[in-house]
């Protein structure tokens, strides 16, 4: 890519890992399919499958991204961690063919945020994976940007697109909805005129204590 | 930013009245108003100039650009030309709201310059649409889009803050791995 040399100048990138972030915390949740190298000590309870005492190397499992993370860690390799198979190259040819058409939330409701931490484990295919997630989301921009900018929810055409969102796809339309609303709002006049607050509404009258 | 803020800030903007009453020079921290002589042209703020057609004591004179063969000339001109053209106002839909809503009476042919109005502003809206979508799709970083109003960079900026965000993190994982070139 020619444009390589401008984005390296670029990159202000919030590192990766923002602590407090909790759709990131969640998307670290996400189950990762691993293999045992090394055997570990009287966790077999963790295995259903097995009733022995340790957990024995080549035992496969799915580990939630952040114990795959610390457990693949360069000083102690106790497992291996393989690509779960969205993130595989037969998946990324469906995505090639027509990123409009899946269901990203099916696929994984974190699919860009769990893709991205994927390639912290050096997986050969990295490049080859972050190509194909940067591929859909512009692919699969258009449409989210027409839908979200064009009618207020409800519209049948965005209730067949919002289930098939991947998370973050779905904060950028309500992000952009809300703006929309806004605006419509304005522009109906409703915005200038002054209404009571929720809370107001919903709090019940103050009761007379005893002692007055 | 609300859109109300929007409209807020635009009220600042001058238009001219026609006042039907004596009053001297009024000192505002924004500049000093008047002299008002009865039949003599003035030109004070936007929402003074609502305020005192709420309470009949003047008519407002609409900006120059507000007729129908101006409108007209500058929807042509922005259907033909592939970028945006010069707003007559940099806040053209939020005065002409306020214009038409409130000193209707003032305006010759009301309902056809806020049809006009409202096709400008959708033309335009959809030539931005276009341009970001071209921009998403060559990978750019910037785009320079001149001659854009408030209200209509106000409109888009929810939506292209967070999705060039999520996108900037994508684009930052391709170039931290980079592909060697052999493996596909």
């Amino acid at each position: 890519m020619a444009d390589d040399s401008l984005y390296g100048s670029l990159q202000v990138r919030p590192s990766g890992w923002d602590y407090f972030e909790l759709d990131d915390i969640l998307a670290c949740q996400e189950k990762i399919p691993c293999t045992f190298e090394t055997q570990v000590k009287d966790l077999g309870f963790l295995d259903h499958g097995s009733d022995s005492e340790h957990i024995e190397p080549a035992t496969k499992m799915e580990l939630p991204f952040w114990l795959a993370k610390e457990l693949c860690a360069r000083q102690r390799k106790i497992i291996s961690v393989e690509l779960p198979k969205v993130y595989r190259e037969a998946y990324r040819q469906i995505l090639e063919a027509d990123a409009t058409a899946v269901d990203l939330n099916k696929l994984g409701p974190y699919f860009y945020s769990v893709g991205g931490k994927l390639l912290e484990f050096g997986n050969a295919e990295n490049p080859r994976i972050a190509e194909t997630l940067m591929m859909t989301y512009m692919k699969r921009m258009r449409r989210l940007m027409d839908l979200s900018l064009n009618k207020l929810d409800g519209s049948k055409e965005s209730q067949t697109l919002l289930p098939k969102l991947d998370h973050d796809e779905h904060n950028v339309f309500a992000f952009s909805q809300e703006g929309l609303r806004e605006f419509e709002q304005w522009k109906q006049g409703v915005i200038s005129k002054l209404t009571s607050s929720k809370t107001v509404i919903n709090q019940r009258k103050r009761k007379r204590t005893e002692d007055n | 930013m609300d859109p109300s803020e929007v409209d807020f800030l635009s009220e600042k903007q001058h238009v001219k009245i026609l006042p039907n009453f004596k009053e001297g020079r009024i000192f505002l921290i924004s500049g000093d108003l008047g002299p008002f002589e009865p039949g003599l042209t003035a030109e004070v703020p936007l929402w003074m100039a609502v305020n005192l057609k709420q309470r009949k004591k003047c008519r407002i004179i609409p900006p120059d650009w507000m007729n129908i063969g101006q409108l007209e000339e500058r929807k042509d001109e922005e259907k033909e030309r592939e970028y945006f053209t010069e707003m007559p106002s940099k806040s053209y839909l939020e005065l002409a709201s306020l214009l038409l809503k409130s000193a209707r009476d003032d305006i010759p042919h009301a309902d056809e310059v806020q049809t006009l109005i409202k096709d400008i502003w959708e033309i335009r809206m959809a030539k931005l649409r276009k341009s970001i979508n071209i921009m998403m799709q060559e990978k750019e970083t910037h785009a320079r889009l001149d001659n854009l109003t408030h209200l209509e960079i106000n409109s888009i900026r929810p939506f292209l803050t967070s999705a060039l965000d999520r996108m900037h993190i994508l684009r930052c994982n391709v170039v931290e791995n980079p592909s060697t070139g052999t493996d596909y």
